[in-house]
């Protein structure tokens, strides 16, 4: 492995300022489950490392205030999935959350990990942007509330600046009922990177949103307010017609080993197929 | 006399070493001034290398050589366990993707990694071949320089061998219904979870080399011979495996990792990363055609197959496998007339090598599944079929060889009975049930030494390698049985050739019978050895004594072993010894240099639900049944089998090698290349054995461990093939491919 040097920061200034120094040379760690498998195969070679676990801000937590749940940066995939505010307000995360990796990837990575590395693949993405999370940022000029959809840039880059990082994600507590559904397609059952993500949520006003991720350079989130999708009732070709332009989003790459591009593509309908069909059925039988 | 030992499930000898942790791996083991090693490489599979600059990394401190070709003794040794073709590093050119082109050698691994990176190669790009198609096709560069076999009639193609074998007449035959398909068959890898790992340390006038080998004289041989040293200077410690499926047989880069040591006069450990043992050993891929002639009644009229087997750019063992693996491809069936050729294609890959089921699962693959079509096209029942043409045992089902050594209808029925063969199938569900056989052993040779010391303990000396399938506890059960000791007093001794005698190799599931046969052997010459003793003790005849099971009869009673044992021994003490040879000459009449030993046998059934949508299969049942003579550690026996359909799994569903056009590996490592975790077991998985004590092994038992893998994939194709009413006829049977078949317009 490349050598580096390691820092212990006790305080987010702290934290930000040698981000400020080192710039891209430095790199932030979290679970280190994405970012010390970089360092090993020498794809990632900082001159240093900044470890934000002995951080007393960044404590691992999720709390609810003023109307927001609020997940701090060092909380793991475990606690998101096994927090009962998370299963009650927003139950495709947790599902999302409890399918990263394996048992031991879930006791180390954290949903703020998840999102920096800004894989396409990353399985909470779809299920943040479907409940307009927004990540809030910390940097030399102050404190940023990013909406997760202004987050994602391509695969690796988010709009993080030089010197910022990630404190905290937050999701609005939902004022009426709604349902939602995480699906994913892997090569295999035990753990595996997807290669489809979809998340869906519909809410009692008719609003869906539907986002998908892995089939593209980052994952997208589309809504229909229309009530149509949410309606199962409706119009069988207005729904797959709404669902088709969602869709038209997606262009995975050929190059990819997981799967083909019309493997994916196919995948992706009847995912967000099943997505929906599942938030609608939640949303009628007991709500998020 | 004690509870049987035989036949009982004790602690695994080993086992709670290997569960927390404390068992030594190669890669574990501290030796005082240890450097490391690692190779440098180049991103290309075929290339010519014009030049190697090493003065960067050399200039780092700690880094002791960079050693390339030219350091090497010249010309260049060469190994290799069917012909001498292998180079201890590429000499002038690379072969494959992966070849080492040279080999840093430093104090730390980090430095040596550091500083292999450091090396820069000049290399220009060769015309390459890395699929069937490519290596066959009349123009295609050849991979092995045809002076390496002048008088070859293959040598200005890339055929390394052919294997014809057959008996009847396919052209003369007639049959009613003939049924003709192409299947193939992955390349994959062993993915042992123990790192291949090796390390040689210069040993007075000697050499010290401690490997992940599973063959630790066939090393000991290939040492001596590249070093030029007697046998009785290069002593071997083969340290237990942890796994070796047939990927740690033979040597690889042992006989580098020792001249390395040699020149700088130093211990040098090389641990091959994950990625890198992608590259240093696979099963190979095949393409297989299979014609069948049928008549309607059911039998088998011929099977005419044609199997390709690509193998690597050096043969290993690789030809071997393709002409043991195809010969018995007709299937444990009473054919009439079979033609059978197949051919080892060489080509610019890494070299094949034996894995788990030795070359029958690629041709298994197709001819069972050729069956199944057979019996749709004559409406007949799948497992009907196949009870019709099974060979009973006697059947001289492969004409000029040991004939059927097991009522194998037993093995089927019992599988067809556990799957529910005839019971209503579920909505969405499919069956599918295959047979395999596999040729044992068609030589062998296994010494051991086995002393009864003065208290009663027993130390067994058996160069069986333990890799995981237990040797050691079958072992020592035998001579906890025939001595009369409890286990714990039984040591196992293997892994070190200065110590332990002569065993030729631990592979095609041989050692419970002959390395087995040759502990009994020993053990009896002790008991021999006591009833001697009893009858001089108490002046008797010695005819008038026996022993058997660790007790002593005489006329009027029945003694122990240490009655006997310390007054025999007297004042002085003592042990006594015993030894074992158990030897299988080779046959040169014999197509295969010797006809098996005996034949692995099982029938696998399995039952899936197939998403129509997705294509994911699930194997809602699996049974898996196995003709192993007698189990003399059932739980063993079942794990074995377990872990062989687990591992099948992975071919079957999941696995396999990905390159890019230039021949380099896409997939190397845990990422990209998926095998069967926990949670893609089949949700129900049954297994169970015949046992008729039929076996040449200790008490009737026969080989067993890569039964329940040769025809997995068959029965999950059949399963499939039943649940989605299409035929796939390439292996893996990935989620995609599933999906791509249902949309194809005639389903
Ligand atoms: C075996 C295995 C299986 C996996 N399976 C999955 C899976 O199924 N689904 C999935 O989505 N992912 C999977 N992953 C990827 C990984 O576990 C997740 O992305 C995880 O959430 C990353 O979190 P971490 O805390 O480990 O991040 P780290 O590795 O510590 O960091 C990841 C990246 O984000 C940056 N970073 C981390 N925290 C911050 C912050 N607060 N502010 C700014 N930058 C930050 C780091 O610098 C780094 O670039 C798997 C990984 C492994 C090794």
């Amino acid at each position: 492995m490349h050598a580096f040097a390691y820092v212990r920061p006790a305080t987010v200034a702290e934290a930000v300022a040698i981000l400020l120094a080192h710039g891209p040379d430095a790199r932030v760690l979290a679970g280190g489950t994405d970012l010390v498998i970089r360092l090993r195969d020498g794809s990632a070679k900082p001159s240093v490392v900044v470890d934000l676990k002995r951080i007393a801000e960044l404590r691992p937590g999720i709390r609810e205030e003023d109307g927001h749940l609020v997940i701090s940066a060092t909380t793991v995939m475990t606690d998101v999935a096994a927090d009962p505010l998370i299963r009650r307000y927003a139950s495709a995360l947790a599902e999302a959350a409890s399918v990263v990796g394996s048992v031991q990837i879930r006791n180390r990575a954290t949903l703020a990990g998840n999102i920096c590395n800004a894989s396409p693949a990353a399985d909470t993405a779809p299920s943040l942007l479907v409940y307009g999370a927004v990540v809030v940022a910390q940097g030399p000029d102050g404190t940023r509330r990013i909406p997760i959809d202004e987050f994602f840039v391509r695969s690796g880059v988010t709009t993080l600046a030089r010197g910022e990082l990630v404190t905290a994600i937050e999701l609005p507590v939902p004022t009426g009922r709604r349902g939602a559904m995480h699906q994913r397609r892997t090569r295999r059952r035990g753990h595996d990177l997807a290669s489809v993500t979809v998340s869906c949520c519909v809410d009692e006003a008719g609003m869906t949103r539907l986002a998908y991720g892995s089939v593209g350079p980052r994952p997208v989130v589309y809504a229909d307010a229309t009530g149509v999708l949410a309606d199962p009732s409706a119009d069988r070709e207005a729904r797959l017609a709404i669902l088709e332009a969602m869709f038209a989003g997606a262009s995975p790459s050929p190059r990819s080993m997981r799967a083909s591009p019309e493997y994916r593509l196919a995948m992706l309908r009847v995912l967000g197929a099943r997505a929906l069909q599942g938030a609608i059925d939640r949303l009628h039988a007991d709500g998020d | 006399m004690s509870a049987p030992i035989i036949g009982s499930s004790p602690n695994r000898v080993g086992g709670i070493a290997r569960v927390t942790g404390q068992h030594e791996y190669v890669a574990d083991i501290l030796v005082a001034d240890a450097l490391e090693a690692k190779f440098v490489t180049i991103d290309c599979a075929h290339a010519r290398i014009i030049s190697v600059d090493a003065s960067a990394a050399l200039a780092l401190p700690g880094v002791l050589a960079v050693m390339t070709a030219a350091d090497m003794p010249q010309p260049v040794p060469r190994f290799g366990p069917q012909l001498e073709d292998r180079p201890v590093i590429a000499v002038g050119e690379t072969k494959y993707h992966g070849d080492p082109v040279a080999i840093v050698v430093a104090e730390t691994r980090d430095l040596a990694m550091q500083a292999a990176a450091l090396v820069h190669v000049e290399y220009e790009e060769l015309p390459a071949v890395f699929t069937l198609a490519g290596a066959l096709d009349p123009s295609a560069p050849l991979v092995q320089d045809p002076s390496l076999r002048p008088k070859d009639r293959f040598a200005s193609t890339n055929v390394l061998r052919e294997h014809p074998i057959g008996w009847g007449d396919v052209d003369a035959a007639t049959a009613d219904v003939v049924v003709e398909h192409t299947y193939t068959f992955p390349m994959v890898t062993h993915f042992a979870i123990e790192p291949h790992a090796y390390m040689a340390a210069p040993d007075g006038d000697g050499i010290a080399v401690w490997s992940t080998i599973q063959h630790p004289n066939w090393l000991q041989k290939v040492i001596a011979q590249v070093l030029h040293m007697p046998l009785a200077k290069v002593r071997v410690f083969a340290p237990d495996p942890g796994g070796g499926f047939g990927g740690k047989q033979h040597a690889k880069y042992e006989p580098l990792v020792a001249l390395a040591a040699m020149h700088i006069g130093r211990p040098v450990r090389l641990v091959l990363t994950l990625e890198e043992t992608f590259q240093a050993v696979r099963r190979a891929s095949a393409e297989v055609r299979v014609r069948t002639g049928v008549n309607r009644d059911g039998s088998l009229v011929f099977e005419d197959i044609v199997a390709d087997y690509l193998i690597g750019a050096y043969a290993d063992i690789a030809d071997r496998v393709v002409g043991k693996g195809s010969y018995p491809a007709a299937g444990p069936y009473n054919v009439p007339n079979v033609r059978i050729m197949a051919r080892s294609v060489l080509s610019h890959t890494m070299p094949s090598t034996a894995f788990r089921g030795f070359g029958n699962p690629q041709v298994n693959w197709a001819v069972e599944s050729n069956l199944d079509e057979a019996a749709r096209a004559i409406g007949m029942d799948r497992l009907q079929i196949r009870l019709h043409n099974l060979a009973r045992k006697g059947d001289a089902f492969i004409p000029f060889d040991t004939p059927a050594d097991g009522h194998w209808e037993q093995t089927v029925l019992r599988a067809a009975e556990l799957i529910g063969w005839d019971s209503p199938l579920p909505e969405g569900r499919g069956r599918g049930i295959a047979l395999g056989v596999k040729s044992g052993p068609t030589t062998g040779l296994s010494y051991s030494t086995v002393r009864l010391l003065g208290d009663g303990s027993v130390v067994v000396f058996a160069g069986t390698s333990d890799m995981g399938q237990g040797a050691r506890t079958v072992f020592a059960q035998i001579a906890a049985q025939e001595l009369g000791a409890p286990l714990g007093w039984v040591a196992v001794v293997m892994g070190d050739t200065a110590v332990v005698p002569y065993d030729q190799q631990t592979s095609a599931s041989r050692s419970t019978v002959l390395m087995g046969n040759s502990v009994l052997q020993a053990c009896r010459s002790i008991q021999k050895q006591l009833s001697a003793m009893a009858a001089r003790l108490h002046g008797l005849d010695e005819a008038q004594v026996t022993m058997d099971r660790g007790v002593i009869h005489l006329p009027d009673r029945d003694l122990t072993v240490l009655d006997v044992l310390v007054p025999g021994l007297g004042r002085l003490g003592g042990e006594l010894t015993g030894n074992g040879e158990v030897r299988k000459d080779a046959d040169p009449t014999h197509p295969l240099s010797g006809a098996p030993a005996f034949f692995e046998f099982n029938c696998t059934a399995i039952e899936v639900d197939v998403d129509r949508e997705t294509g994911d299969i699930t194997i809602a049942r699996h049974v898996t049944v196995s003709d192993v003579g007698k189990s003399l550690n059932p739980l063993q026996v079942r794990m074995q089998d377990e872990g062989a359909a687990i591992q099948g799994l992975g071919h079957t569903l999941m696995e396999h090698y990905i390159w890019d056009e230039k021949g380099r590996l896409r997939n190397p490592g845990a990422i990209d290349y998926r095998i069967p975790t926990s949670m893609d077991l089949p949700l129900e998985l049954i297994g169970a054995t015949i046992e008729n004590e039929d076996g040449p092994g200790p008490y009737g038992s026969k080989g067993m461990s890569e039964g329940a893998l040769l025809c997995i994939s068959s029965a999950v194709g059949a399963a499939v093939r039943d649940a989605i009413g299409v035929p796939m006829r390439d292996l893996p049977l990935t989620p995609e491919r599933v999906w791509r078949a249902l949309q194809e317009p005639s389903s």
